[in-house]
């Protein structure tokens, strides 16, 4: 097996798990959790493709993917806690309505 | 590339068994710190595929920054965020999910025959003439999705500002 195989093939497992922790997980942070896995399995394709054919912009596509990862845990995160912390356990079936 | 396989193997098996951690452990706390684990041997990953500014923004943001985030608000939720057993329903959806994908990004993977060609690796030099040349309207607009988020985030927390619970924790 060649190394981008390799790689790719590490890839497409790690979006699956990641996809399997976002419908498995019942609390809000691990289910963030699973989903920082979906984004790194993606920013891994993007510096894979970078290196394969020698293209710096998948690289710089890498960070840019990073720093909107930052901002996607930043707001899952103050939403979870927003939700949550007020009720006895977290879990995200039990918030049935939301009001505005 | 082909001469760093096993340093790849390891660390691919140390991401895919990090990530799988993460998922399985009941606990949060067992998860962030295997979500460390994880984002630790990605870096990894990106050196050994020659991304040194790839690896050095993910050691910086993910294993400093998002973990540690992540870790404070384990410590928020009430009861430690500990999770009860996925029902069979859950379980069967999530496993279902999972198969899927694989099978789905298998089959495109392997539809796209791989590049024959070994090209050599590029320093951090190119990658910032990428990001400044043709990638720079959505580099800009990093940084006003930053600014929203970082006031979203304090708009939905000081939003609902109630009165304390009755009884103490």
């Amino acid at each position: 097996m060649s190394a981008p195989t390799l790689v790719l093939g590490t890839t497409a497992a790690l979006f699956a798990l990641g996809a399997m922790g976002v419908l498995l997980r019942r609390n809000p942070v691990a289910l963030l959790m699973s989903i920082e896995i979906l984004l790194n399995a993606a920013n891994l394709l993007l510096v894979l493709g970078a290196r394969v054919w020698g293209n710096p912009a998948g690289q710089a596509t890498a960070l840019i993917v990073l720093v909107i990862a930052a901002a996607e845990a930043v707001i899952g995160l103050g939403l979870a806690l927003a939700l949550f912390r007020n009720r006895e356990r977290a879990d995200v079936d039990d918030p049935h309505e939301v009001y505005g | 590339m082909d001469e760093l396989i096993i340093p790849l193997a390891l660390g691919c098996a140390v991401a895919l068994l990090s990530a799988l951690g993460v998922i399985a452990l009941r606990r949060p706390v067992h998860s962030a710190m295997l979500l460390l684990v994880h984002s630790v041997a990605i870096a990894a990953l990106f050196l050994m595929l020659a991304a040194d500014l790839a690896a050095l923004g993910q050691v910086v943001i993910y294993s400093g920054a998002i973990v540690v985030l992540f870790l404070f608000v384990v410590a928020l939720l009430p009861a430690g965020g500990r999770e009860g057993a996925p029902g069979w329903t859950r379980f069967l959806a999530g496993l279902l999910t999972g198969a899927a994908m694989l099978v789905a990004l298998a089959s495109a993977f392997s539809v796209g025959t791989p590049p024959p060609v070994d090209s050599p690796p590029t320093g951090p030099a190119p990658v910032g003439r990428a990001l400044f040349g043709p990638l720079l309207v959505p580099f800009e607009l990093t940084a006003p999705l930053l600014l929203v988020a970082v006031v979203g985030a304090v708009a939905i927390w000081r939003r609902q500002e109630r009165p304390p619970r009755e009884q103490p924790r």
